[in-house]
């Protein structure tokens, strides 16, 4: 009896094994690899030539190709642009990648360059409009071959076309449903096809598996909107994120300590900066002054305070990768309390008799309340007293930033998304962005400027940016204080290093 | 209810005007004085203040909020009224967290006053109502979400998502009512009806049922009115904390970056949800005190 009970029960049980093996089977053929996100804030819309955001941008680079892209290691490399040559000073002719479908499955065409590069060529009230002005047409040559003509000649086209804002849109797609309807349901030529969007909360994107550089390793792509510091980090900790951006400083230890996750950190091209007001009437106008602020300050202190170490200390506007940026002011400190106490006295000041103005906002950027409150009390140290103005991002800028009302030291942190050491200097000439904010013109700087701007021959270019370089670092309408890091954290389960265009390109990342 | 509308429209929007350049805010920190003046002619900031409001008013007339700087070519009453689910649920679950941890409580504590109870209630709704929302939100996150991963620490994905945020503004909230249940019903304990009832034998339930809690509660239905509109407010810490994609949330990014058709819009759905909830506590008297009815 027992073994007729048993020779019933084990073909149930067989059946139930495979039936468990088949689930299983059927769960492990449909498991998605997902990657997901977090970010501080959401896009605004899939309108690529519209947004401003480098956040943003780290969203839909996944979406959507550029003529030419920079790889991790910032390295310009082909992309829907197979070849270039540069035919004379103001036309370049590139070549189109055979072959390359949109998500629709229609072929992508010059015509699709020709409309995209133009239309944020030409329509001023774009966003990305002011980096793309000098492309003064596209000419079609034939369906895979474009001439770019410039309104001048320009040296760092390829940067422009390998950035923000240069990303080629499907011309069919707007011609029916318009930028209204694009800018909720994008189609691209990226590893990644739109699935969903809920605004403020998450952006779907699912692997194209007709892209031209083969299919991605990840199914799913997923970016949520996490603005809070604590939150994000929460979600990293248990695991529901893959990847954490803008790490706050103070929880690195904590998260290393969990064993789920690591944080990395990733030189950027983001500098802070002080400005200065060098009007006639002003403290700061006198050289020997500005030159003492720079002197006073221990940028390595400075980095080690309001960073936690995560930054770099340099002397200007300067970070590796950026094209021709003078290399000699990286990782510089020229802290020197004594001679910032000589040149005050040449300048006719004792200890406390010089009281400058130091704003600021705050919140902006990584421990920028922080880093103005730091200068104080090392500019104190020297015998200068200064009074602190720290304001939120938009009164910052509406009050004192943006209204061109810097009483004597204003803190600014700047990035270069061109990748380019002219672009780094390009707001000081004496109609330049910044020219009522500093006061400050010198036309030897100027020449040197606009000279470099139109420069095609490279070593030359390099040697007259670096001479302008120098110009702002004896004269210092602007001092630079620190380069930022930043910090992403990432789970233990994928290996990725950040990049320092802060793109997060799903091919970078793989799964452990 | 037009006429206010207009007044508050009229209010933030000069008010908006008045509180900088929102241009300045969506550029890079280095763009140019040409890029700058190109933007706000394109988004016609740079025209006199009495005809952007003119101009604003006739659109508004024909249902069309204006333009948002952020989410440029998207229908902004679209983007409004697509986060109102979300704070709506979220409103609605604080509600029933702050009705049911403050009657049973404020109940107790008065039959019990000046013992155990009473005490420790009143201990526990100080505390409810000392303690910010963002730290309440941000410790419920970090126990109950990341130490006991009970519940999902952000987002809104199911029902799950929910508890933690309506917990943290349902809580503060809860506090508040409990104190009025507690005194509410012990004014009304002490009268010759209630004694009355006592009196015929009532059942003890009845008694602090039918004739103690319902006559209690009208000061707390006022208040729960009130606070509907308190709860706009505090969904704006809330939702940013637990990266909730409601109202609150859309206000606070259009706020800081001056998008300044979305804070209008925001601010015309919240008046009209407070007027809303002041006609819902209107009818809710009626329902509640037969006297007002009549009256």
């Amino acid at each position: 009896m027992p073994d007729a009970r048993r020779s019933r029960r084990r073909p149930v049980l067989k059946r139930m094994a495979l039936v468990l093996i088949g689930l299983a089977l059927v769960a492990f053929a449909g498991a998605q690899r997902t990657l997901t996100v977090a970010q501080t804030v959401d896009i605004p819309g899939f309108d690529p030539h519209n947004h401003g955001l480098t956040a943003v941008e780290a969203v839909i680079t996944n979406v959507f190709d550029y003529l030419l892209f920079r790889d991790a290691n910032g390295d310009i490399q082909p992309a829907l642009a197979t070849g270039y040559e540069q035919v004379d000073d103001l036309t370049w002719r590139f070549t189109l990648r055979d072959g390359v479908v949109w998500h629709d499955g229609e072929p992508f065409t010059a015509t699709d360059v020709k409309f995209s590069l133009e239309r944020v060529a030409r329509d001023s009230s774009l966003f990305e409009h002011d980096s793309f002005q000098q492309i003064a047409e596209v000419e079609i040559v034939n369906d895979h071959e474009i001439l770019i003509h410039t309104t001048g000649p320009d040296p760092v086209l390829l940067n422009r076309v390998s950035r923000k804002g240069a990303d080629i849109v499907p011309k069919h797609v707007i011609d029916a449903v318009g930028w209204e309807g694009f800018s909720v349901n994008p189609v691209g030529t990226g590893p990644f096809r739109f699935v969903e969007w809920v605004r403020d909360d998450r952006v779907v994107l699912e692997a194209f598996p007709g892209h031209w550089r083969g299919a991605p390793t990840w199914d799913r792509l997923v970016f949520r909107a996490v603005p809070e510091d604590a939150t994000r980090v929460g979600e990293l900790l248990t695991g529901n994120v893959d990847i954490a951006v803008n790490f706050p400083t103070q929880d690195v230890e904590r998260t290393r300590g969990a064993g789920a996750a690591d944080v990395v950190s990733q030189p950027t091209t983001r500098i802070m900066m002080l400005l200065f007001n060098t009007a006639d009437g002003k403290a700061t106008s006198d050289p020997r002054v500005r030159e003492a602020v720079e002197l006073a300050i221990d940028k390595e202190l400075l980095v080690e305070v309001v960073a936690g170490g995560f930054g770099v200390p340099v002397a200007a506007r300067v970070s590796p990768g950026v094209d021709m940026a003078p290399m000699k002011y990286y990782d510089r400190n020229d802290y020197n309390p004594e001679r910032a106490q000589e040149l005050l006295a040449e300048a006719g000041y004792g200890p406390g008799d010089l009281t400058i103005a130091l704003q600021g906002p705050s919140g902006r950027y990584p421990g920028d309340a922080d880093t103005l409150a730091v200068v104080q009390v090392m500019l104190k140290e020297v015998g200068v007293n200064s009074t602190l103005e720290s304001l939120e991002w938009s009164a910052y800028n509406s009050r004192i930033w943006g209204a061109d009302n810097v009483e004597n030291i204003a803190l600014i942190g700047l990035a270069n998304s061109l990748f380019d050491g002219w672009f780094a200097l390009r707001s000081l000439p004496c109609d330049g962005a910044y020219a009522k904010r500093t006061n400050w013109c010198n036309p030897e700087f100027d020449k040197l400027l606009t000279e470099a701007e139109f420069n095609l021959d490279l070593d030359e270019r390099a040697r007259q940016i670096e001479a302008a370089f120098d110009i702002v670092a004896v004269e210092r309408p602007m001092i630079a204080l620190f380069q930022i890091d930043a910090l992403v954290g990432v789970s233990n389960q994928i290996t990725w290093q950040p990049r320092p265009d802060e793109m997060i390109w799903a091919f970078d990342i793989q799964p452990k | 209810m037009v006429p206010i509308l207009l007044g508050v429209v009229t209010i933030i929007f000069v008010l908006l005007r008045l509180s900088g350049d929102p241009v300045r805010l969506y550029l890079p920190e280095d763009a140019t004085h040409q890029q700058i003046a190109q933007v706000r002619s394109s988004l016609g900031l740079d025209r006199p203040i009495y005809v952007q409001y003119g101009i604003y008013i006739a659109r508004l007339v024909k249902g069309d909020l204006g333009e948002s700087i952020r989410y440029r070519n998207q229908d902004v009453a679209a983007i409004v009224m697509e986060r109102l689910p979300a704070t709506l649920e979220l409103a609605g679950a604080s509600l029933l967290v702050a009705i049911l941890i403050s009657l049973p409580l404020g109940t107790l504590a008065a039959l019990n006053r000046n013992r155990l109870p009473d005490l420790l209630s009143s201990a526990v709704a100080m505390l409810g109502r000392a303690m910010p929302n963002f730290w309440v939100g941000i410790m419920l996150i970090l126990f109950f979400g990341i130490r006991l991963e009970w519940f999902p620490v952000s987002g809104r994905n199911g029902i799950g998502s929910l508890v933690l945020p309506a917990l943290t503004l349902g809580a503060s909230m809860a506090a508040l009512l409990m104190r009025l249940v507690r005194s509410g019903m012990l004014e009304v304990m002490s009268q010759d009806y209630v004694r009355t009832a006592k009196a015929k034998g009532l059942p003890w339930r009845t008694v602090v049922v039918k004739h103690g809690l319902r006559n209690a509660l009208i000061s707390y239905v006022t208040v729960l009115g009130l606070e509907v509109a308190g709860l706009m407010a505090g969904a704006v810490i809330t939702e940013q904390v637990f990266a909730w994609p409601g109202i609150g949330r859309l206000a606070i990014q259009a706020i800081s970056s001056l998008d300044m058709s979305i804070v209008q819009a925001v601010v015309i759905l919240a008046s009209v949800v407070v007027m809303v909830a002041n006609l819902v506590v209107d009818l809710m008297y009626a329902l509640i005190d037969p006297r007002v009815r009549y009256a």
